[in-house]
């Protein structure tokens, strides 16, 4: 991935392959400064990384008891890791080195706020999640993790 | 000007599907409709196999591309006869009829049953050719590799640099550039068709009709030489020994077997000499060098159009890149000054040369080649797979390792010069090498597999990784031509620790990108046509190519695009398509499209688009839309379902008023469609439409946006 330092992106992708909610954030591990870097041309790839991986996952989740299934793709040096939820939303997130344990902790954090966003009665599933502290806890939670 | 609003959403729908290949084809359209997933599951089976002639196809460029040379070696006195014809020399005169054999050939395999083939080709060289070809190379690839820690040494190796590489994509270009151009004058319209496969297999054509001259391979050292005197000449027999003579003493390169076989032919001139006396002479040659003698009588005179009984001249259509490239230029030259060089000659040529042909293959070359192959097998193969060839090599294993440690290298331990990084040709491994080969140009995949395994490990012993390397390769193509099943275990034991082995070894220990590039390009084809998971497996490892290519050329906009059709070919199960890889062949389609905008080739990138398309029709993506929108301005694509759904955002709009300035006015299939009504008749011929812009840069026939892309959610 572009850039010296790690950026992950990071997006949660509905049921119909519709993203609900998207963000980039840098890493805040060896003095990084949590600012995304990657290039604009790199903003569109990402997308396509993504949207592309959900071929291995319909793949993986059957195989699977786990929600959290590791990483499931590789495009170049961009890792895709997924985390599956019941109701067959999927987080993704894209990274540029391995490491599982880190990134399964921010996703059960991620899932922790996602069912709280579901149980909001104004929020149906496959919606947008435009809620400012939703995005606040993810960008902590990335902070905390990341 | 009328939009095609009137299209009702379903018929719409039809179109988007109509544009699309086939695959996509049957999964929108049932997408659209929702009711009829029960169709879905019947359909979904039918899509997993390629259509029978695109195997085909496929696997005769492959079969034609490991095919016997011939080395051509003739007298000036025939060169002079074939240049009164209007043609530089004989071995120009003869080449493109050694692609098509005429009629059935006839081999046995080595379990004695007999193989018919209908197919079978040849393929004529100079012998000077590939007495020079590793000179050639050699001079130009030392400059740029460096000797490498001592690991390899020698003109072989650079012989296999990957100046090839660079012709055929300079060839290919050209040929995209004119397919371009009639495209763009619209002279074409099925041209269009062309844009898919037909260009991927040219590229393969062209990258597999060159192979050059080394010593880990017996592909292109002579299996024959046909050796030419005309009846102009005064003494024939002695011209005759002498070229056998100059032949042998020619500068080979030390690996390649001299001993092939001697194919003599005598040129009789039909219009000036005597046929009594050429008839007279063609016995002596009988007695004096036995069997493989042919008269060949043509005439000397020039052939034009009108005469009676003109045939253009078969073109070759396994030129290498850089003959092929010289040939267009000179024929551009030509244009201008006026022909100098005969396109067409007398029917009864054409015939006399396509006999001479059947006969020496049918008569002379299989039957060699088989005795050989048997000869071989008997004395080499069963003796190092016997009880006493194990302790042989075993014991001389055990000495050799013993002797390294002792002396430095001696000899005795291995056959392998590591000086030359070769093996000289009598030895026992050059020899098995020569008998998996041969047994693979006669499509015996199953003793050439055997083989190559075997081998593979009597290189390994020695060290000589190019040698291994190239087993390597050979040891997957042919357990793939076998038509044996791809088990999981086949697949990660055998077909990604081999292919890996061969790619770190051509690529970095020899720099034999070209040899790399083959192995993995010809492997990736014949996985593709098992289907299923070998399909991925083929993407996987086209990807793998795609690194070795870095700067965007054609060749590398035609892998991304066949990294895309690999993925493409797996289908998933069920109506959900699970297991499927189509957002990944969407997604490479859309890479491969970019690359060929920054190539300039505009057509190709519609058809990219027009494949890739169906899959992001409604995606949510943002990004993926922009680039996508931007994608279709610079290629100057226009879909037709857009014209009714989408919209262009502002800024992209502002882009389009200095994009190309479209002067074709194309939208009468639009207007067509509209006045057909509800059922649009797709024919599948053209699948793009170009829209005039109106002088402030506006197309008309977009609808303006409703609303902003940017205020939806990052």
């Amino acid at each position: 991935m572009a850039g010296s330092t790690t950026s992950y992106y990071f997006v949660i992708i509905g049921t119909k392959d519709n993203p609900l909610y998207e963000a980039e954030f840098g890493t805040f591990k060896q003095g990084g400064d949590g600012v995304p870097k990657f290039r604009e041309e790199q903003r569109h790839m990402n997308q396509f990384i993504a949207h592309s991986s959900l071929d291995c996952i319909e793949d993986l989740q059957w195989a699977s008891k786990e929600m959290y299934l590791k990483t499931v793709d590789k495009f170049n040096n961009t890792w895709v890791s997924c985390f599956l939820t019941g109701g067959n939303i999927k987080f993704l997130l894209l990274h540029d080195a391995r490491s599982d344990e880190p990134i399964r902790q921010f996703f059960t954090d991620v899932y922790d706020l996602y069912c709280k966003t579901l149980m909001n009665p104004f929020y149906e599933v496959n919606m947008a999640i435009r809620s400012q502290t939703f995005d606040q806890k993810i960008k902590a939670a990335a902070k905390k993790y990341l | 000007m009328a939009l095609p609003l009137e299209i009702p959403p379903r018929a719409r729908s039809a179109i988007g599907a109509s544009k699309a290949s086939p695959m996509y084809n049957l999964r929108s359209s049932i997408v659209s409709t929702g009711s009829t997933t029960s169709l879905a599951s019947l359909f979904a089976g039918t899509g997993a196999s390629l259509p029978r002639d695109i195997v085909d196809d496929i696997k005769s460029v492959i079969h034609h591309a490991f095919v016997p040379h011939i080395a051509v070696h003739v007298s000036d006195d025939v060169n002079d006869i074939i240049r009164e014809k209007g043609l530089p020399d004989l071995y120009q005169l003869i080449r493109s009829y050694g692609e098509k054999v005429q009629g059935r050939i006839t081999a046995r395999d080595s379990q004695g049953s007999s193989v018919t083939f209908e197919d079978f080709a040849v393929r004529f060289v100079r012998l000077s050719d590939i007495a020079q070809r590793p000179d050639r190379n050699s001079r130009n690839g030392a400059g740029s590799t460096l000797r490498n820690g001592g690991q390899w040494d020698g003109a072989s190796a650079e012989s296999m640099n990957s100046e090839e590489l660079p012709l055929v994509d300079e060839l290919l270009d050209l040929h995209l550039s004119h397919a371009e151009e009639l495209i763009e004058t619209s002279l074409a319209t099925e041209a269009e068709s062309h844009t898919g496969q037909a260009f991927y297999l040219l590229y393969l054509r062209k990258l597999l009709s060159g192979f050059p001259v080394t010593s880990h391979e017996t592909f292109s050292h002579p299996v024959a030489c046909l050796i030419a005197i005309s009846s102009r000449n005064p003494s024939p027999i002695d011209t005759l020994r002498q070229l056998y003579k100059s032949g042998a003493e020619m500068e080979i390169p030390g690996y390649v077997n001299k001993e092939y076989l001697r194919y003599y032919v005598l040129v009789h001139d039909e219009d000036k000499d005597d046929i009594q006396k050429s008839t007279a002479l063609f016995e002596q040659m009988k007695r004096h060098f036995g069997l493989h003698c042919h008269l060949l009588r043509i005439r000397s005179s020039m052939c034009i159009v009108s005469d009676e009984d003109s045939v253009p001249l078969a073109k070759s259509q396994w030129l290498p890149a850089s003959d092929e490239l010289a040939e267009l230029h000179s024929r551009q030259e030509d244009d201008i000054e006026g022909d100098s060089l005969s396109r067409f000659i007398h029917g009864s040529d054409e015939s006399a040369i396509k006999t001479m042909i059947r006969e020496m293959v049918a008569q002379s070359i299989i039957p060699f080649m088989e005795r050989n192959i048997a000869s071989w097998n008997d004395q080499i193969l069963s003796r190092r797979k016997g009880i006493g060839g194990r302790v042989l090599s075993f014991s001389r294993r055990f000495l050799g390792s013993t002797a390294t440690r002792s002396a430095t290298n001696s000899a005795t331990a291995s056959n392998f010069d590591p000086v030359t990084n070769s093996y000289d040709p009598v030895t026992p491994e050059a020899q098995m090498r020569k008998l998996a080969d041969w047994a693979f140009m006669l499509r015996d995949w199953k003793l050439a597999y055997d083989v190559y395994n075997t081998i593979r490990t009597d290189f390994n012993n020695d060290k000589a990784w190019l040698h291994v390397a190239g087993a390597q390769e050979m040891t997957i193509i042919s357990l793939l031509l076998t038509g044996q099943a791809i088990t999981p275990k086949i697949r990660t034991d055998t077909i990604d620790v081999y292919l890996d082995a061969a790619c770190y070894s051509y690529v970095t220990r020899f720099r034999a990108f070209y040899a790399a590039l083959r192995c993995l390009l010809v492997t990736v084809e014949l996985l593709r046509l098992s289907g299923g998971s070998s399909a991925e497996l083929a993407a996987k490892w086209a990807i793998k190519a795609l690194d070795l290519n870095i700067r965007p050329t054609v060749g590398r906009a035609l892998i991304s695009q066949r990294v895309g059709d690999c993925y493409a070919v797996r289908q998933g199960a069920g109506s959900g398509g699970w297991g499927g890889r189509r957002r990944k062949a969407a997604m490479w389609h859309v890479l491969a499209a970019d690359t060929w905008i920054q190539l300039g080739k505009y057509a190709q990138a519609r058809h990219c688009i027009d494949v890739a398309m169906p899959r992001y029709m409604s995606t949510e993506f943002v990004y993926i839309r922009r680039f996508l929108d931007q994608l279709k301005l610079d290629s100057g694509h226009v879909n037709l379902l857009d014209l009714g759904s989408m919209k262009i955002s502002d800024d992209t709009e502002k882009d389009s008023a200095d994009t190309d300035d479209v002067d074709e006015e194309k939208v009468d299939i639009a207007e067509a469609l509209i006045e057909e009504g509800e059922k649009p008749r797709f024919d599948g011929k053209r699948r793009s439409i170009l829209i005039p812009q109106t002088a402030n840069g506006d197309a008309p026939g977009m609808m303006t946006m409703e609303e902003s892309f940017n205020d939806r959610p990052l």
